[in-house]
């Protein structure tokens, strides 16, 4: 069953974007790994998004230790507020890793039209997508990771 | 046994390729649909930009799909839908249902070739971004051929030559563009710190109608970047030229008011764990570009080359968005305007847990100014009879009249696991004149209190009363917002928005909302029904001014 969910999950396309350090990282490449890597659109304007990773944040370690998955958070804003970036994860003093998707590439590439926007995903496959954050969904997450973690 | 064997195997493959065809395929689907009532407070209902007062249900549609093949290619198109006519307050130029966006794409690890419609910016985009905003209904892909080559690591080129996307047609003037960027850092192989430096060009050939012209059909615009990181340090500026070009004066192209523009933009900041300050500067002088010179000034940001956000906080609530700033580029010698001076400071800070002010979990602030006003200078009006041309002259660092201020504080408190609260205070000087074209300054203290208790089994409740004061009489508002979700997947609200004050667009009218949403994974179906408030309509900084209107509106949007 699993492995039929699997074969028929979409790769993450070969885009590549920068860190918050201006290295350039292939979101394909990262994504193939045996771990779940979580990619989460956010912006520094979506207050859901803001919710739900600061939600996160606070089970982060948890997840971490127990299902070795990691969240790679990727900002979707543009020039206007891309600066508020850096200040604004330290101040929440989140762990996760940024991507810049400044002109949307990625998000356009995979379809995304409304944020906050997940995806779970495992050897460079979709395995799970959902939109929108309302509180405690983020447990519903965490199932669902657990469901495709080895 | 044979036979069967062949078969079922070709069943398995023929499930892989399958598999394999639909793994690389991508689809996203997004259509708004409203239906527009006639009003008995504010009015029935009336399209101006179609003339029409009929088609009272309308949709805008968009169906994209993308899918990658041969490892490297990837074809995409969108189609779009506007039907009977676009929803209110969208360009004319979307009309009816046709092929909106096509492209194919080629890239390896050196190359990335395109070919049909294609989005780019260049730095921050002061001299070029193609961006796509459905809501704001821009949509100003180029249309052409794009080449990028990173020869190796550390350097990318690119080479673009395109017409722009207006609506379903494209535009007269063709765009150019040359972009570098060298990541210096890597080249010494420097630790803990970034060095880039960004170099663009970007030029606009129109023809124009002119029988002698006295500017060149060709305008060039020039962007030289640095961005430097070390630490907990950053930096970054950029300095962008306009060649000179004629500029449009009273609603007509002047071939007597010809001038260059140019943009400074300098931002710094520090941050480290649980503090982080950062600050902006940015000085624009003449810095509207468009694929056609005529389309400066249109109330759709259609055609337009460069990105000119406003450099303010992006407030999050009802009555915080009521005077929104908008960057203000324009050259307007009546009103002594030729571009805008100033900034914004942002600091966040989280308080420790376990400390007086922290409380158990911690408390966080974040904090935010900008002030802008516009460029200080003479300004010389057009009189031929005088013999004497329209003219400006501004100084590098003067501020002229002041055109917005901002001061916002945002408190975030986590009472209980289930309760938090968010405190929010803005203190704001709106120019309304200089944004809107009418009316005077206005300065409101706005204050909201935001609650969420969650209920527990994905149950939770929200809560918002916001209040607006100002200096005016025209405008006193109160608003609230009520939100209930039933799980993760079904939630219902109800907001309100009152004006006490004068203004004659909004007093004693309630702008109110209900609607509800059910998410299924990457589906989502958003309900509405309400009246909205005739004002600016902003997303990304950019704005647009929609007419007031009252309905049931259903959003759907799905993502494989």
């Amino acid at each position: 069953m699993l492995t039929g969910g699997l074969l028929f999950a979409q790769n993450i396309p070969s885009i590549t974007l920068k860190n918050l350090n201006g290295k350039s990282i292939n979101v394909q490449k990262l994504s193939k790994s045996k771990n779940i890597k979580v990619l989460a659109f956010w912006a520094t304007w979506c207050v859901p998004c803001i919710n739900e990773l600061d939600a996160i944040s606070e089970v982060y370690e948890d997840w971490q230790d127990e299902t070795n998955m990691e969240l790679i958070a990727i900002s979707t804003d543009d020039s206007r507020t891309k600066k508020r970036i850096r200040p604004l994860i330290n101040g929440k003093d989140w762990e996760y890793e940024i991507l810049l998707d400044d002109n949307q590439d990625l998000k356009r590439a995979l379809n995304i039209s409304v944020l906050p926007h997940l995806l779970v995903t495992k050897n460079g496959k979709i395995v799970y997508r959902k939109t929108s954050y309302t509180p405690g969904s983020e447990d519903e997450l965490y199932e669902i990771i657990q469901k495709y973690t080895n | 046994m044979r036979k069967i064997i062949i078969s079922l195997n070709f069943v398995f493959f023929g499930l892989i390729l399958n598999a394999q065809l639909l793994d690389n395929l991508s689809i996203g689907l997004e259509s708004n649909t409203v239906w527009y009532n006639n009003d008995s407070e504010t009015g029935d209902f009336f399209d101006t930009a179609n003339n029409d007062s009929d088609k009272h249900i309308r949709s805008n549609s968009y169906l994209k799909i993308d899918y990658n093949f041969l490892e490297s290619f990837t074809a995409s198109v969108q189609i779009e839908s506007y039907e009977p006519f676009a929803l209110l307050n969208y360009s004319k130029s979307y009309e009816g249902t046709n092929l909106g966006t096509y492209s194919l794409n080629y890239r390896n690890s050196k190359l990335n070739i395109t070919a049909g419609h294609f989005y780019s910016q260049f730095g921050s985009g002061l001299v070029l971004r193609n961006w796509e905003d459905r809501q704001l209904g821009i949509n100003n892909a180029l249309q052409g051929g794009k080449i990028v080559y990173d020869p190796v690591s550390f350097i990318s080129l690119t080479a673009l030559y395109g017409k722009q996307r207006v609506g379903f047609t494209t535009s007269e003037g063709e765009i150019f563009g040359f972009n570098s960027e060298l990541d210096a850092a890597s080249i010494f192989d420097f630790k803990n710190t970034s060095l880039e430096i960004g170099l663009s060009y970007v030029g606009r050939k129109e023809e124009t109608t002119f029988l002698e012209p006295s500017f060149n059909e060709l305008t060039n615009s020039l962007s030289g970047r640095v961005d430097y990181y070390q630490n907990n340090f950053y930096s970054n500026a950029e300095y962008v030229i306009k060649s000179d070009d004629a500029i449009k004066q009273g609603g007509q192209l002047s071939n007597r008011l010809v001038k260059p523009g140019n943009a400074f933009l300098f931002n710094t900041g520090y941050s480290k764990r649980g503090f982080g300050i950062d600050a902006t500067f940015r000085r624009l002088e003449n810095m509207n570009f468009f694929s056609e010179r005529n389309a400066a000034g249109n109330v759709f940001n259609e055609s337009s080359i460069n990105y000119i956000p406003g450099l303010t906080k992006q407030h999050d609530y009802l009555l915080t968005n009521i005077f929104v700033y908008q960057a203000q580029s324009t050259v307007n010698l009546d009103t002594s305007q030729s571009g805008e001076i100033g900034g914004q400071i942002d600091l966040f800070y989280k308080i420790k847990k376990e400390t007086f002010l922290g409380g158990k979990y911690g408390t966080k602030i974040a904090f935010n100014f900008s002030y802008w006003a516009g460029l200080d200078g003479d300004y010389t009006q057009d009189n031929p009879d005088a013999g004497i041309l329209p003219n400006y002259e501004v100084g590098l660092l003067g501020f002229g009249k002041k055109y917005f201020s901002d001061f916002s504080i945002e408190i975030r408190k986590k009472w209980t696991p289930k309760w938090r609260s968010i405190f929010y205070f803005v203190n704001q000087s709106y120019n309304k004149k200089v944004v809107e074209g009418s009316g005077a300054m206005i300065n409101s203290n706005i204050g909201v209190i935001e609650s969420t208790h969650r209920l527990g089994n994905g149950k939770s409740i929200r809560l918002e009363v916001q209040m607006l004061n100002s200096d005016s009489t025209k405008h006193d508002w109160t608003g609230g917002t009520i939100e209930y979700n039933i799980n993760s997947r079904f939630s219902v609200y109800a907001n309100d928005i009152y004006n006490k004050g004068s203004d004659t667009n909004t007093e004693k009218t309630h702008f109110f909302n209900l609607g509800g949403s059910y998410t299924n994974g990457a589906t989502r179906l958003g309900i509405n029904y309400g009246r909205q408030r005739a004002g600016l309509l902003c997303v990304g900084g950019v704005c647009r001014f929609v007419a007031e209107a009252t309905g049931l509106t259903a959003n759907l949007t799905m993502s494989f």
